[in-house]
């Protein structure tokens, strides 16, 4: 009988590794159009408002792009795959729910290195207008909201404060949080843009069916749930902003000048718990997905 | 079916086992109970008409595929509880080859492989490469059909496998690419300690390697066994027979053609020579001639597609 020497499976690292190095290479195509729009814009920020004068401000937790970029890009780490088929991934000696998650984590690295680079450029930017980057602070905080009509300059109570550096992770855990999000959904769901397509068009159905027949009452506690979903205290705006977006406005003083005012201040413990919350959630959700392909076990 | 729980004596010896394996896909029944027992170090060529099971069966044994009932083991470890341990052992090379990394270059793919496999053997494959005239700066989404399997043998036999799922391996290759490709996979069964488990629908290509034959049909095992074996039980008779003669429903006949007189007829008959002559005699026909048959044509004996009245 012929003696067998059986061949041992790859380390789990050895595989996590070869997935960041394919990954990137997968990801060359968008990396060189991101870097072709990064000169463009550093371009017209030195045109336009290093040109004029103008401080750029230094506070990477007012940009959405980040979570933006999170959101996309587990379309391009797991384009051409064939997820729910005999796919070449599958056919390789490791564990498919571990495979699986160890593609996940390897265009998160990816990920999170475009941002450092992206909080990188914005850091080097606003040195360069002269941003005084940990200089504290005079913030308009409105006491009422909402307000009627013009805002009385009197009432504005001016809170000065230094920057918190702690909300310069704000673009890491925001890029983090829609990627999880967004790889459950191309991990885990066979026809992903027919699912968002489908729930986009259902949802404006309805919206335009209620708006129709004027029924607004009936289903505003559905109105008042999607509003705590988006921009709620855990909200998606404080996972992706701490809350920057939603509570910085524009105001129009009785004076006639209109303003930034800030209707409340970002917590970093709000921020805090409202990450915790969404990327718990997403990594619920990227191991439900990832366990869509678990190995064949029996029926 | 039932799950099979008796132990096998001869499981030992088997490097890929099933037992009753069952695979449907809604109503359609693409395996139905099959026993395939793979000797070690055999090169067990699997026949079968399109749509028999054949590719199924190789997506069971590497787990890209849940069996609705039955077992299957390769060197002993159950393909669905050990999935990652069984494909460390295999080299695969699937029926229909999607490949989704076309941007890459065949080299890079190839290192990509490696990766995965902590024996894979980088100055083989490169001897490989070179035979099989491989071009390892072209993107694989450039290659033809025949570059696309070429690439995909490299992928499985580069790190040495102890056993080899070929599935329609010479699919695609021109004669001369397809014959250095034969004469690549006997180098490596003299090489290297390996199980094939191959299907083709070139048989007549397989007769100096294979030892071992099975048939597919319509999800069913018909037979298999060693070539020897079905070389000597599968032979081609012509016979003289009486006016409206009709077969022994026990002996299994297949590809009968009756002379213009009837009179005699010429079939394929299953059963040693001695054992068969003997039944025909007793049914009233008298062998004139018998003649032994190629492996194809031998196999081919099994396939309904041959049996005609």
């Amino acid at each position: 009988m012929m003696q067998t020497a059986l061949h041992p499976p790859p380390h789990l690292r050895d595989a996590l590794l070869e997935q960041v190095r394919v990954v990137g290479l997968g990801l060359r195509r968008p990396a060189q159009a991101a870097a072709v729009l990064a000169g463009l814009a550093t371009l017209l920020v030195a045109i336009i408002d290093l040109g004029q004068g103008d401080v750029i401000d230094f506070h990477p937790e007012d940009w959405m792009l980040p979570g933006m970029v999170g959101l996309l890009l587990p379309i391009a780490v797991w384009t051409g795959e064939d997820r729910f088929g005999p796919g070449f991934l599958w056919t390789l000696p490791v564990d498919r729910r571990r495979h699986a998650l160890a593609r996940v984590v390897a265009g998160w690295a990816w990920l999170m290195g475009t941002v450092a680079l992206f909080v990188l450029w914005l850091l080097v930017v606003s040195l360069v207008s002269g941003e005084r980057i940990l200089a504290e602070e005079a913030l308009r905080v409105v006491p009422n909201w909402p307000f009627p009509g013009a805002l009385d300059p009197a009432t504005l109570r001016v809170v000065r404060r230094a920057p918190e550096p702690l909300f310069w992770l704000v673009p890491f855990t925001a890029a983090t949080g829609t990627y999880l999000l967004a790889s459950a959904v191309a991990v885990g769901v066979r026809h992903p843009l027919r699912w968002i397509v489908g729930t986009a068009l259902v949802v404006g159905f309805l919206a335009a069916v209620v708006d129709i027949a004027d029924a607004s009452r009936l289903i505003r506690p559905l109105l008042d749930a999607v509003d705590s979903f988006l921009v709620g205290p855990y909200g998606l705006d404080t996972l992706l902003t701490a809350r920057t977006e939603t509570l910085k406005v524009d105001a129009t003083l009785t004076t006639g000048e209109t303003v930034i005012v800030w209707r409340g201040l970002p917590s970093v413990g709000q921020w805090a718990a409202a990450t915790l919350l969404w990327t718990c959630a997403g990594l619920a959700l990227v191991w439900a997905a990832a366990s869509r392909h678990r190995e064949r076990r029996r029926a | 079916m039932s799950r099979s729980t008796h132990a096998d004596p001869a499981a030992g010896a088997l490097a890929v086992a099933t037992r009753g394996l069952t695979k449907r896909y809604g109503r359609e029944t693409a395996l139905d109970g099959v026993d395939l027992r793979v000797p070690k170090g055999a090169v067990y060529v699997l026949v079968g008409a399109n749509g028999a099971g054949k590719s199924t069966l190789f997506k069971v044994l590497m787990n890209l595929e849940r069996a609705n009932d039955g077992t299957a083991e390769v060197f002993g470890m159950d393909t669905a509880a050990r999935g990652p341990e069984v494909r460390a052992q295999v080299g695969y090379v699937p029926e229909h080859q999607h490949h989704r990394y076309g941007w890459m270059t065949s080299g890079r793919l190839l290192r990509h492989v490696a990766a995965y496999y902590p024996a894979w053997d980088a100055a083989y494959a490169d001897h490989l490469g070179r035979a099989l005239g491989l071009r390892l700066d072209r993107r694989v989404g450039a290659g033809s059909k025949g570059e696309s399997r070429r690439l995909q043998l490299v992928m499985a036999l580069a790190h040495r496998p102890p056993l080899l799922l070929l599935d329609e391996p010479t699919d695609g290759l021109d004669p001369v690419v397809r014959r250095r490709t034969l004469a690549l996979l006997a180098e490596h069964l003299a090489d290297t300690p390996t199980t094939v488990l191959m299907s083709t629908h070139q048989i007549y290509e397989m007769e100096s390697l294979a030892d071992h034959v099975g048939v597919l049909n319509e999800g069913r095992l018909a037979a298999q066994m060693p070539r020897d074996e079905l070389q000597r039980t599968v032979r081609r008779y012509r016979v003289a027979v009486p006016d409206g003669w009709e077969a022994p429903p026990d002996l299994h006949v297949a590809g009968m053609r009756r002379s213009r007189g009837g009179r005699e007829l010429q079939c394929t008959l299953v059963g040693e020579e001695r054992d068969v002559t003997a039944r025909l005699a007793l049914a009233g026909a008298e062998v004139s001639e018998v003649t032994p048959l190629g492996l194809e044509d031998a196999a081919l004996a099994f396939l309904p597609e041959e049996v005609s009245a």
